[in-house]
């Protein structure tokens, strides 16, 4: 379990987040949508341990404060939004960093065979020799997707669940590869992990999510299940956007949906 | 051998390099062992290899005359010693400095490092007679290389704390503060040189050229404590600078206690880099080349990198050395101007083959 009470970030003096109180329970995948800017990125960094913040966050019970790295590593993994590289890694090297602190919770058999596993998983079979620079935008993200999931590959060690944060995981990516990683990260949860996802597309939200906190101005200003939460005047409100919720366009105009794929 | 290699080779070409790497640090170990034994027999003077050889290997009568046995136990013995202490450690300094600032460029000698430990040197080497005999007088044969770390130091944190914000570091800020730190210990430099008297200014010169001439057994004891201490760290920073490599937040993220790490390589880096400076003078470009040639052999990974940086700095140097040492027998080349000669086309090599490194 995963919670936060009464979050306050100054960036400089600038104030980002304001008093959030936030939950994510293990088997649900918990997603953050919000305008830019609204400080869904920062709140996952107070998460992950990365800014300093006021107000309380526990990992499973423990003040957040109190973890040493590799404490809180052996918990969580984080995908950041961005990552660049400085050396030429192959796609293996980098996937087996997430092996670094040792905290995987595969047996010890399996950890040497574990990146081809996390890459197969993320549909990149066969690109372990390739070099990480050489590849596309989604295929870099899709490395990095591998190396968090190594780094807690078991979604329960030891009786403790573990937790993915990420921040815009399918930003880069295909619809296909877009459906395919929110299942990698649904399935993560359906296992007894927990995941915390930022998201901006609202068809993937709505279609993999159990519950999601919307952000907005530094505040939270509506959380629960999405079709609790999705309306037509929290998207206007929020997003400075008209648009109707579950409104179809009209006959003939082409649209896809990521909850028709089959 | 054969089956090795290919197994290794597979195994590279699905991303993993570590067998590759393994083999590659056999290879080094030999390669060093035989500069080594290079270095000893070779020389103005003909005691030769297979005398040497002999007296090592046979009982009774030795081949070596007594003559022999000084010039090669108590001049090139030390020497070649000496050499592999500061080829190593200018190599694995520089390596650990590029891991630390995530940029192929960071060299101790490139971004002024060297020269703040010269400055801690020279100041030693001049006021050592009046205004610092105390502190001479306190750490006898160690107060010039432990003056050469701190100078050393103190220009890795001004630099650090100038070139990095936020846990990324800027090449063009780092290269820049990199000159700037050069002026003005080249200043300070400069001004000691101005109060130096005769004797010192012909000390400070050859010195400054880069040479491992004068090595005797006092140097290897002053300076060897200090890198062997520096290159022990290396192995446990290792792993921490691989996690580095995706940037300083994504390392914590995954379990590398970050600050820690950085205070052990900066403390490293000063240290090696101080020791080498000290009993070397500059000697440039070995902290550059050898890391570059490396990765492009075996990767990037650090576990593999600093030791193989070591046992190639090391061979590099007693090698260039026993150049320096004859080519215009039985007068001497200070090997700053041999690894320079080689090191800055290289250099510049590398700059023309990754132009876009300033936006990084």
């Amino acid at each position: 379990m995963i919670t936060a009470s009464n979050v306050d970030v100054f960036i400089g003096r600038k104030q980002i987040l304001h008093g959030i109180d936030f939950e994510a329970a293990p088997r649900e995948f918990t997603a953050i949508v919000g305008p830019n800017g609204s400080g869904k990125s920062t709140f996952l960094k107070a998460l992950a341990g990365e800014i300093v913040h006021h107000g309380e966050i526990f990992l499973n019970g423990q003040p957040l404060h109190s973890l040493k790295p590799w404490q809180a590593a052996s918990r969580r993994a984080v995908m950041a939004q961005q990552t660049t590289l400085s050396f030429p890694f192959t796609v293996r090297e980098i996937v087996r960093l997430g092996l670094t602190g040792g905290f995987s919770g595969a047996r010890p058999g399996e950890i040497e065979q574990l990146p081809e596993r996390a890459l197969e998983a993320v549909d990149l079979k066969g690109f372990a020799g390739r070099y990480y620079q050489e590849l596309s935008g989604g295929e870099q993200q899709r490395v990095q997707l591998a190396r968090v999931l190594c780094q807690v590959w078991a979604p329960v060690m030891d009786g403790v669940p573990r937790f993915l944060f990420l921040d815009e995981p399918v930003s880069s990516l295909d619809i296909k590869h877009q459906i395919a990683i929110m299942q990698v990260s649904r399935d993560y949860a359906r296992r007894g992990g927990g995941v915390i996802a930022v998201l901006h597309d609202l068809n993937l939200m709505a279609m993999f999510a159990d519950k999601v906190a919307v952000f907005h101005k530094g505040r939270i200003v509506a959380a629960g299940a999405p079709r609790d939460v999705l309306n037509d005047q929290l998207v206007e409100r929020v997003f400075d956007c008209r648009l109707r919720v579950g409104a179809v366009p009209a006959p003939g105009t082409p649209f896809v949906l990521p909850q028709s794929a089959l | 051998m054969t089956t090795r290699l290919d197994l290794a080779r597979t195994r590279a070409a699905a991303g993993d390099r570590s067998q590759l790497a393994r083999l590659v640090l056999v290879l080094l170990a030999l390669v060093l062992a035989l500069a080594a034994l290079f270095g000893l027999a070779w020389g103005a003077s003909d005691a030769s290899m297979w005398n040497l050889v002999h007296d090592w290997t046979v009982r009774g009568e030795s081949a070596l005359s007594a003559r022999d046995r000084i010039i090669i136990y108590e001049i090139r013995l030390p020497r070649v010693v000496l050499g592999m202490l500061v080829g190593a450690a200018l190599a694995v300094s520089g390596a650990v400095m590029q891991g630390l600032f995530r940029n192929p460029l960071a060299d101790p000698g490139i971004v002024g490092v060297s020269a703040g430990a010269g400055l801690g040197a020279i100041s030693v080497i001049v006021l050592g007679g009046t205004a610092l005999a105390p502190v001479i007088a306190l750490f006898g044969i160690y107060a010039l290389p432990m003056a050469a770390f701190l100078g050393g130091l103190a220009s890795t944190l001004i630099l650090y704390r100038v070139a990095t914000r936020a846990g990324r570091t800027s090449v063009a800020t780092m290269l820049l503060a990199g000159i700037a730190l050069g002026a003005m210990a080249g200043a300070f430099s400069g001004l000691m040189v101005y109060v130096a008297d005769d004797r010192q200014l012909r000390d400070l010169t050859f010195w400054g050229l880069g040479s491992l001439a004068g090595a005797t057994w006092t140097k290897v004891l002053s300076a060897g404590p200090i890198i062997a201490l520096a290159l022990l760290a290396a192995p446990f920073i290792a792993r921490g600078l691989n996690a580095l490599a995706l940037g300083e937040a994504s390392a914590g993220h995954l379990g590398v206690p970050v600050q820690r790490l950085k205070s052990i390589a900066i403390v490293a880096v000063a240290a090696a880099t101080g020791a080498a400076v000290a009993v070397s003078g500059g000697i440039g470009f070995v902290g550059i080349v050898v890391p570059h040639l490396l990765r492009l052999l075996i990767g990037p990974d650090h576990r593999y990198l600093l030791p193989a940086s070591a046992l190639l700095g090391a061979a590099l140097l007693v090698m260039a050395d026993s150049v320096s040492r004859t080519i215009v027998a039985p007068a001497e080349l200070p090997i700053g101007i041999v690894t320079a000669a080689v090191g800055a086309p290289f250099f510049l090599w590398i700059l023309l083959r990754r132009r876009g490194i300033l936006d990084l």
